[in-house]
């Protein structure tokens, strides 16, 4: 019986640790914002925490940042809305975990009239209409564009003749839909480039080196890989390594992770588009403090997106 | 009994209790946003889904088994569910399936641990990734959303001000209370878990009633497969990832044993109050989602601590 005591211990010990600041949330002259992340287990998201910190404490405002366990959780996510809800937060950032599950935690933020800004991931549009539901704006880079840049810069190296491979991400996630149709919409007009196959690797690293391998096994002559984002780009790069085939095929990723950018410096890859996922973090914070001081904001905020090659790689700022 | 005695049979429920009401005055005490009835009613409307998948979990742990499945046939049904309300099936028609699946899968682990003789861990291993893989075929990963309002009515409507889940939770935790208390199966559930041979010896058909446990776990994933398809307008074949754990863990801190033969339906209750308290205690106060994970898996680890010691201690 008295070790649950030693828990109740255990947590104010640890609410003291984190330094929670009581007076200053019930003493409403700042207003607190709320972002709320698909995980904290992705230096993306990192990045963008960060970000918002700094426009935080620039401003002066309270932020509170959240995030699910799992990037998949979509219900634990709208479990952390629901809270913060409750919490009576004055805004809400949120990078939707799925773009349609997301909407009915929105619809609950709308009706406690907390404005909700959406960061990174687009939300469906047609499911948020039919649930009635209102987002403040939407921060983040135009994915679509982003896989065009990717498709343009495979065409390039090809010489626009070859065959070519993709890797995709979890079927039906916005983000890799987007990618994907704008990859192939700069490919549309090259008769000589062939996407010879075209699978799922889940986001992952280790899938993505799986799936290239048999990819490679069934396809010995690909002589281009474009990958949705840069963690199964890696994945491929050590199956393209155990084939003795390193720097022979020409691959693109997507995010312009640390990793990415030194097998770029390498070599090894080709490029790899990079999003801005600190200015996200930043955008969010500071668009959600003017629309908290009445000011009207713009209903999409892109930010921005560019190729990251062996050319600028020294150049580009992250 | 003697007070020593009545302490040890009772004592390890008072014990979560005590634990759950010290939790929610620390609570009480650092947020003024934790004791309002909005927040109450929230946190009870978030923890239905895991407290009925508990309940399964409870039966099939009380028979000295485990169901690491509930999660991937939790979001099978979900799919089948929201496939067949896509192709216009009438509402009750979809529940039932929804049920059913869920059932259908709980059986087939039943089938596999009892005729089998797959120890429970590698039956329900096995169905937790051909569940999640058939969760995944029906659409090729994609999530199926949009559903017609009755349907959503089944998470978002209120009566009194009380969410339906909430009540749909307090009745399977009802009839579970009675089944387990009262009836054959739940006399049963008991004694193959405290001893399997012995039950065997004393004529108790043990294959049936472990068939039905596992059958029951998995009904009741189906259930909460409905609450959580409704409640997001959307069925995902990644949905359920890893609520076998959560709903483990509500199992074990609300007392019951892994080695079987004991547990009741009120601690599991109180096993996942205490989770859904604190994970959202933790989100009102902001506090950092890695530490977060830290806070809960210690209560995990200290209850059952807690447990062993208080076992020790009758024996």
């Amino acid at each position: 019986m008295h070790k649950f005591l030693v828990i109740d211990a255990l947590i104010i010990t640890l609410l003291l640790f984190s330094g929670c600041q009581r007076d200053e949330q019930t003493g409403n002259a700042v207003p607190t914002i709320a972002l709320v992340m698909k995980t904290a287990n992705n230096p993306f998201f990192i990045d963008m925490e960060r970000g918002a910190r700094e426009a935080a404490d620039k401003l002066g405002v309270e932020l509170i940042v959240q995030s699910a366990e799992r990037e998949v959780d979509v219900e634990k996510q709208m479990q952390i809305i629901e809270n913060l809800i409750q919490r009576q937060v004055n805004a809400l950032c949120i990078t939707p975990s799925g773009s349609k599950e997301i909407v009915p935690a929105i619809v609950k933020a709308n009706k406690a009239k907390i404005p909700v800004l959406i960061v990174d991931t687009r939300v469906d549009e047609t499911t948020l209409k039919e649930a009635g539901g209102q987002i403040a704006t939407f921060i983040g880079s135009d994915n679509f564009a982003g896989g065009k840049i990717a498709g343009k810069k495979i065409v390039e190296s090809l010489g626009g003749r070859g065959k070519v491979a993709v890797l995709e991400g979890i079927p039906g996630h916005e983000t890799g839909d987007a990618r994907l149709g704008g990859f192939h919409e700069a490919l549309k007009e090259q008769s000589g480039i062939e996407v010879i196959a075209s699978q799922t690797a889940n986001w992952e690293r280790a899938l993505g080196y799986n799936v290239f391998q048999n990819l490679l096994q069934s396809n010995p002559d690909i002589q281009a890989l474009f990958a949705c984002n840069d963690m199964m780009a890696l994945g491929a790069l050590e199956a393209i390594a155990a084939a003795g085939k390193t720097g022979e095929i020409i691959v693109v990723g997507f995010d312009a992770i640390d990793d990415a950018r030194s097998a770029i410096q390498k070599g090894e890859m080709h490029g790899s588009i990079a999003q801005f996922p600190a200015e996200m973090g930043r955008l969010a914070v500071e668009k959600a403090f003017d629309l908290l001081n009445g000011k009207t904001i713009a209903d999409y905020i892109p930010t921005k997106i560019e190729l990251v090659a062996k050319e600028n790689l020294a150049t580009q700022v992250k | 009994m003697s007070t020593k005695e009545l302490f040890a049979h009772y004592g390890r429920q008072f014990g979560t209790l005590i634990g759950l009401i010290g939790l929610c005055l620390v609570l009480w005490i650092l947020t003024p946003y934790f004791l309002t009835v909005s927040n109450l009613l929230n946190v009870a409307q978030q923890i239905s889904i895991i407290a009925i998948i508990a309940v399964g979990m409870t039966f099939v742990i009380i028979t000295a088994g485990i169901d690491l499945s509930v999660g991937s046939v939790l979001a099978f049904s979900g799919m089948v569910i929201g496939s067949v309300l896509q192709a216009g099936v009438a509402l009750p028609i979809a529940i039932f399936v929804g049920l059913f699946v869920g059932g259908l899968s709980g059986i087939v682990n039943g089938v596999l641990i009892t005729y089998g003789r797959l120890p429970p861990f590698i039956s329900t291993l096995g169905m937790m990734s051909v569940a999640r893989g058939a969760a995944r075929l029906i659409t090729k990963g994609r999530p199926i959303s949009g559903f017609s309002e009755p349907f959503r009515d089944l998470a978002t409507a209120e009566v009194f001000n009380v969410p339906l889940p909430v009540l749909i939770m307090a009745g399977v935790y009802l009839v579970a209370y009675f089944v387990l208390a009262r009836t054959k199966l739940g006399r049963y559930t008991y004694a193959i878990g405290g001893n399997e041979e012995a039950a065997i010896l004393s004529g108790v058909n043990v294959k049936a009633y472990k068939i039905a446990v596992y059958g029951l776990c998995g009904m009741l994933s189906g259930l909460a497969a409905i609450i959580l398809t409704a409640r997001l307008n959307s069925a995902g074949p990644n949905a359920g990832i890893m609520y076998e754990l959560d709903a483990i863990a509500a199992t074990v801190i609300g007392g019951t044993s892994l080695m079987g033969g004991e547990g009741t339906i009120t601690g599991t209750l109180i096993g996942a109050l205490i989770m859904g308290v604190l994970r959202n205690g933790l989100n009102l106060l902001g506090i950092s989602s890695y530490i977060q994970d830290i806070v809960i898996g210690a209560v995990i680890i200290l209850a059952v601590l807690m447990d062993m010691a208080l076992k020790r201690q009758r024996n």
